[in-house]
């Protein structure tokens, strides 16, 4: 049955309604945050050894002269319209320096999950077949040690072993310092510094996305219409793919929006091992440099993005399985 | 216990702490393999930082001349860029990372139980509301939150204990509310409620001692994520400096990867290593984040 654009339209809507709360649950937590630190939300804000003009700038451009409610009510609108404030060290918007870092982050992450999802499609769908043989029990140990891996110390070990001892691939970096390639050599070289960062951030989600796929292939391989088809005769391709996997495809996509929040925390220490110019790499600086404004809008940035790939991923799951869609 | 054994089975559920912790004990007498590989795992790490007096005289935070020493003799894991012995920070920082991985692991699943029991028991609209709040928790990205809380608050070992403990709760809650749910319609809690126990009663003395064994397994997953979300929050140098952990060392390690790759490979292995443990531990037990599920 051909799905028609006004359901669509209305799933997006209803989910599009759902994600309000939640993105007034971050603004709101934002707000709480910079006031619930010790000490003047303006000094915060101004970060370290601020003059005493830049204060007053900061109390009359975030209202804090005015009640709680009116500071939280023009918090709010600026933080929806996408004014997070200026950053102190940049001195510039902060989304501005956000959006110049985020394709960077795009560009690894989106790489990692399009791996992730692939072969933890593939691992999952092959041992759930072969249920409690070896080698589903070899693939299950695998996933359980890749599941348990700190993210940084695995790109830590990565750089070590083909980085600084085989000499394969660059420790870090997004393009080699050395040389300014253009054209078809430029993607190549960018390609060659993604390997390890991407490899690093890949694992993580891989390891979920297999053992929950196999959890829900063997429940699905279990159920009655698979027997149905096998007894009709549809071959194993089909069977695995057409009648079980399309039942267990709404568990993985539900996996993968759930564990995108760990993923993005995932970026921010791969982009410092691999030194990637990217957004984590901004929310790392900012922590350092005590640039409040760019720390906060960063998080209320990707909490946002966190907030958009789960209701993308609701409304995938409600595309794939009829009966969710109410 | 005096009267645990001869009561009958519906019955039985209605003894106390102890005899339904020993049942349960005994019951997971044939322990999967993977809980036996983790109980050993955690074991080793466990006994090397309760004795690390004895396995090395050295101090952890006694500077020296011998600056970035490759593991020898005198050294057995080298030492870093201020001279330090690796074996005594690693072991030393084992203390660290495991007791804020246990105490914000008595957090988070103590918040996780109680509101897991009472979203399950009373169900309705107050389950509705708790469970739309756990969801929203857990779309959040967790440790970029907790990043940004310990940046503006301070770092320090008690602040990193509450941050992960209160933003960990919900996966324990999920699963207490789900095996509440099961167990709310059967004949002994019916009987309790009826016999005039208060809701308090029944949720203390029925309700909990049947969610021990989940929780048992959530403990362990706890305090794996807690210890986990620990060293990223080092890592990114938001620990406590004077209490250095396990991902403080991995931090300092990064700064000299390339010169001194001990810094970062011992204490890596020692937090890998209790981490997994403590996932087989969990894993084994039947409690794993995969086979409790994801939301429906």
């Amino acid at each position: 049955m051909p799905i028609g654009i006004p359901v669509i339209a209305r799933l997006l809507l209803r989910r599009l309604l759902l994600a309000v709360p939640l993105v007034l649950a971050v603004v709101t937590l934002t707000f709480f945050f910079i006031r619930l630190a010790p000490g003047d939300p303006a000094a915060i804000l101004a970060g370290d050894a601020p003059t005493p003009e830049f204060l007053a700038q900061i109390r009359a451009e975030y209202g804090l002269d005015k009640p709680v409610w009116a500071q939280f009510l023009a918090f709010l609108g600026k933080a929806v319209t996408g004014d997070f404030g200026t950053s102190i060290y940049a001195n510039r918007p902060v989304f501005e320096v956000i959006l110049e870092r985020f394709p960077a982050t795009v560009l690894i992450t989106g790489t990692a999950m399009i791996v992730a999802s692939v072969l933890g499609i593939v691992i999952g769908v092959a041992s759930a077949k072969r249920a409690g043989s070896s080698a589903d029990a070899l693939i299950s140990s695998a996933s359980l040690v890749g599941y348990s891996l700190p993210g940084f110390w695995l790109g830590q070990l990565l750089i070590l072993l083909f980085a600084v001892s085989l000499n394969w691939l660059p420790t870090g970096g997004m393009t080699a310092a050395r040389a300014s390639y253009h054209g078809f050599r430029h993607v190549q070289d960018v390609a060659l510094h993604m390997v390890l960062p991407v490899t690093t951030l890949a694992v993580f989600l891989l390891t979920m996305i297999a053992r929950f796929t196999r959890t829900a292939m063997i429940e699905a391989l279990d159920q009655d219409y698979v027997l149905v088809a096998e007894a009709k005769g549809a071959s194993r391709g089909r069977l695995l793919w057409h009648h079980a996997f399309r039942n267990a495809a709404v568990t993985t996509v539900t996996v993968i929006g759930l564990e995108f929040g760990a993923v993005l925390a995932g970026v921010v220490v791969v982009e410092i091992v691999f030194a990637w110019p990217g957004l984590g790499r901004l929310f790392y600086d900012a922590i350092y440099r005590r640039d409040f404004p760019l720390l906060t809008g960063a998080f209320m940035f990707s909490s946002f993005i966190v907030i958009v790939v789960n209701m993308v991923s609701d409304v995938a799951c409600a595309l794939l399985d009829p009966r969710i869609r109410r | 216990m005096k009267d645990g054994v001869t009561i009958a089975a519906p019955f039985a559920a209605r003894t106390g702490w102890g005899t339904r912790l020993f049942a349960g004990l005994a019951r997971v007498r044939r322990l999967p393999a993977a809980t036996v590989w983790g109980l050993v795992f955690v074991a080793i790490i466990g006994l090397g930082i309760l004795f690390a007096p004895l396995l090395t005289s050295a101090d952890p935070l006694a500077l020296s001349q011998d600056t970035l020493l490759a593991p020898s003799r005198a050294h057995p894991l080298g030492t870093d860029d201020l001279g330090r012995d690796l074996l005594a920070r690693v072991l030393y920082g084992g203390r660290v990372s495991l007791s804020v991985g246990l105490f914000s692991a008595v957090l988070s699943v103590g918040l996780g139980m109680t509101i897991g029991m009472v979203a399950g028991f009373f169900g309705g609209v107050l389950d509705e509301v708790l469970m739309r709040i756990t969801e929203a928790f857990q779309i959040l990205p967790k440790l970029l939150v907790a990043v940004v809380v310990v940046s503006l608050v301070g770092s320090g070992l008690a602040n990193e204990i509450l941050v992960i403990g209160l933003l960990s709760w919900p996966a324990t809650a999920r699963v207490i509310r789900g095996r509440v749910q099961v167990i709310r319609h059967e004949e002994f809690i019916a009987a309790a409620e009826m016999s005039g126990a208060s809701w308090m009663r029944v949720l203390a003395r029925h309700v909990a001692p049947n969610v021990l064994a989940f929780l048992l397994v959530s403990a362990s997953l706890q305090v794996a994520s807690a210890i986990m979300s620990e060293s990223f929050l080092s890592f990114l140098g938001l620990g406590d400096p004077t209490h250095p952990s396990w991902g403080l060392l991995l931090q300092q390690g990064q700064l000299f990867l390339q010169q001194a790759w001990w810094l970062t490979t011992f204490p890596g292995i020692a937090l890998a290593m209790t981490i997994l443990g403590l996932n087989l531990v969990g894993d084994g037990l039947g409690g794993g984040r995969a086979a409790a599920g994801p939301r429906k």
